[in-house]
């Protein structure tokens, strides 16, 4: 198929598809106005009957609480798949050497960007947290303040390197916080039906209006979320990361800091000052 | 319409088109990230702050940062083919 056929398809099917947009484009209510009585319901409601200001979250884990579980367990079977595929064809030893692209040099980092990076992220983690405790108060929840953790930890990575992340994030720290936190989330459902309440009922105490601990329930369903996302984030980024260090033979011991290449280790000195010995975590 | 949000429309507009326009994979990645940005910006003028928030980790980090991961993946120590370009 040549341009000029694709083209003449294209501007025919455009032009047989314009008068249904036009006549869409012309009996659409207007910029900001909507129909749809829900949101303003839930907006006079809740802070009524859920003692929160954060009406997303009220949704979130409550009015729409199952919705969000099918949500999370989403997250752990995209995060289990991703593991099961990539984890293993590079060995799960720590201390690899990251590795090199033929014909692009690996350049030693510039001062600013460690400096930039070490300032950086632990500002971003204090706002992620900030961001996940408020869940019930202001804007964001588990899911942005757990994403936002997880990029805070990149910031590790491309400030101090393969080597420095991999010291740092350790998969079973973030496996037990992604199973952790969509378990909680889901067992949390349970305690409610003890009482003779139905699954995922608030049965806690809501607290006060406007209150960082309001929302009874929904605080434990936002702990559960917060742990799951920035579990589930963190480990995507560590498999996908390995995938671009040197690969390992199977037969070969893992290496050591005294294994790398000076210029190398000259580079990520954090492998100099922190001799780590790999083999043991394999 | 404030002018703040037909301004905001049109960048988003115009980072989409980039991300068709760029044909090298790892500018098409830089240009993504650019089109995150541009609606997280889009999201918090219209008041949607929480959505906001997702979409500067999801699509300004996250899937920059894989897509940037496999390109490097890609052109690494794989078996080497013989009578491959690179």
């Amino acid at each position: 198929m040549t341009p000029a056929i694709r083209l003449t398809l294209f501007l025919l099917a455009a032009l047989m598809c314009l008068p249904a947009i036009a006549a869409i484009a012309l009996h659409m209510p207007a910029f900001g106005a909507h129909a749809l009585p829900y949101g303003d319901a839930i907006d006079a409601a809740a802070p009524g009957e859920r003692h929160v200001s954060n009406m997303v979250s009220a949704i979130n884990f409550d009015y729409r609480g199952f919705d969000t579980l099918g949500e999370e367990f989403m997250l752990l079977g995209a995060v289990t798949g991703t593991v099961v595929l990539l984890r293993g064809s590079r060995g799960e030893a720590l201390g690899a050497r990251p590795g090199i692209i033929a014909g692009r040099p690996l350049l030693p980092h510039s001062d600013a960007v460690v400096l930039i990076c070490r300032l950086s992220a632990p500002l971003l983690m204090a706002f992620a947290v900030y961001v996940a405790v408020h869940a019930m108060t202001t804007p964001g929840g588990g899911f942005q303040g757990g994403a936002i953790a997880a990029s805070a930890l990149v910031l590790l990575f491309l400030g101090e390197g393969y080597p420095g992340w991999r010291a740092v994030v350790r998969s079973p720290v973030f496996v037990a916080l992604e199973g952790g936190g969509s378990a909680l989330y889901g067992l949390c459902g349970f305690a409610g039906m003890a009482l003779g309440l139905p699954y995922l009922a608030n049965f806690l105490p809501l607290g006060t209006y406007k209150d960082v601990w309001s929302g009874g329930l929904m605080l434990v369903e936002n702990a559960g979320v917060t742990f799951a996302v920035g579990g589930g984030f963190t480990l995507i980024f560590l498999e996908f990361l390995e995938e671009t260090r040197v690969k390992k033979d199977p037969d070969e011991r893992d290496v050591r800091a005294e294994d790398i290449h000076p210029e190398t280790a000259d580079i990520y000195g954090i492998l100099r000052r922190a001799p780590r010995d790999g083999g043991a975590d394999a | 319409m404030s002018l703040v949000i037909a301004i905001l429309l049109l960048l988003v507009a115009a980072a989409g088109t980039g991300v068709v326009f760029t044909r090298t994979p790892r500018r098409q990645v830089l240009a993504i990230a650019v089109n995150g940005f541009a609606l997280a910006l889009l999201f918090m003028a219209l008041q949607a702050p929480d959505v906001a928030f997702a979409e500067i980790a999801a699509g300004g980090v996250a899937v920059p940062l894989l897509f940037l991961t496999v390109l490097a993946s890609m052109k690494m120590d794989r078996s080497p083919r013989p009578g491959s370009e690179e």
